[in-house]
């Protein structure tokens, strides 16, 4: 058991909540989601609540945040995007924080589950579609029909375009799932190894400085993911955004 | 990852797209293999645009 890598991922119930067919229980999942969010608040709350000129430590990194996703939002989708920023903003913080208490021993990384991402993904592309049709009507569908092509090849590259705005969502939650999916388990496997290895005589002890090693890296390197993912999935957001605000150029 | 992630997605979506017209409309192997081409188009164009070697689809220059 200690060293089933999957193990990790389970889902338990802490409180069972049948409700008629469907099971509603609150899970060690809801449990960090919810930790997430009063984390992320409480973070943002406390540490603005001060409200320097000059920002003391904590201030100073939570502004970092905002100019960081208001910089990228601007860029990506000009300011008519920024009526998004709340919603970037949140969706950057809940995967950031997420991410970062995954790294702590024995807490469960929420998005290591596919659902998870999958409903941010699907709540992205849903703001789009629905952003989209709102503020430009049918014209939105000129998103799927790119200037300069000739009109013989539209039936071919109309298609193309349609699929390829369909797996955004699908691209979009299987590269973070995927992500902290295989470096949590890539990290328990080399952990395993050491505790098996220790276990398994005097020579092998020896050995076991190797995977201890790549244990260390390999926790550098998800501290890097987890930013890196966050980043990666906001950065997403508003070039998709930008579609939804801007469909045709 | 990123890459491959972006290919994928686009053929699963292709196939997924394909069973389904397939399923409506009993066609059944010939929604599936021009799906699956025009999903595999799809991922090559993610790829593509994910690489940076293609503009993305309107993410050119601001106005």
């Amino acid at each position: 058991m200690a060293n089933d890598p999957i193990h990790q991922f389970q889902i338990k119930e802490l409180v069972e909540i049948p409700l008629g067919g469907l099971n509603l229980s609150f899970t060690n999942s809801s449990l960090f989601m919810v930790a997430t969010v009063v984390t992320a608040s409480a973070f943002l709350f406390l540490s603005t609540s001060g409200r320097g000129l000059i920002p003391s430590r904590m201030q100073s990194v939570s502004e970092l945040a905002y100019e960081f996703i208001a910089g990228m939002l601007r860029d990506a989708a000009g300011s008519g995007g920024m009526k998004f920023f709340p919603f970037v903003f949140s969706l950057f913080m809940f995967i950031l924080v997420a991410n970062l208490f995954g790294m702590f021993p024995y807490f469960f990384t929420v998005n290591s589950h596919l659902i998870v991402t999958f409903a941010l993904a699907m709540m992205v592309i849903l703001t789009v579609i629905g952003y989209g049709f709102y503020k430009h009507g049918l014209g939105f569908l000129g998103l799927f029909a790119p200037h300069g092509v000739p009109v013989a090849l539209m039936p071919l590259v109309v298609p193309i375009e349609i699929i390829s705005f369909l797996s955004r969502p699908i691209s979009l939650s299987v590269r973070l799932f995927a992500n902290m999916m295989a470096g949590h388990t890539a990290l328990k496997v080399f952990a395993g190894f050491v505790s098996s290895m220790t276990a398994a005589g005097a020579v092998s002890t020896v050995g076991a400085i190797l995977p201890l090693a790549m244990t260390v890296a390999i926790i550098g390197l998800e501290f890097l993911v987890a930013f890196l993912q966050a980043y990666v999935f906001a950065v997403l957001t508003c070039m998709y955004l930008n579609d939804a605000v801007h469909p045709h150029h | 990852m990123k890459m491959s992630s972006e290919f994928i997605a686009g053929v699963v979506v292709g196939a997924f797209l394909g069973w389904g017209v397939d399923q409506l409309a009993g066609t059944t192997p010939f929604g599936l293999i021009v799906f699956l081409l025009l999903g595999f188009c799809a991922g090559v164009l993610n790829v593509m645009r994910a690489a940076g070697t293609v503009a993305p689809s309107k993410l050119g220059p601001k106005p």
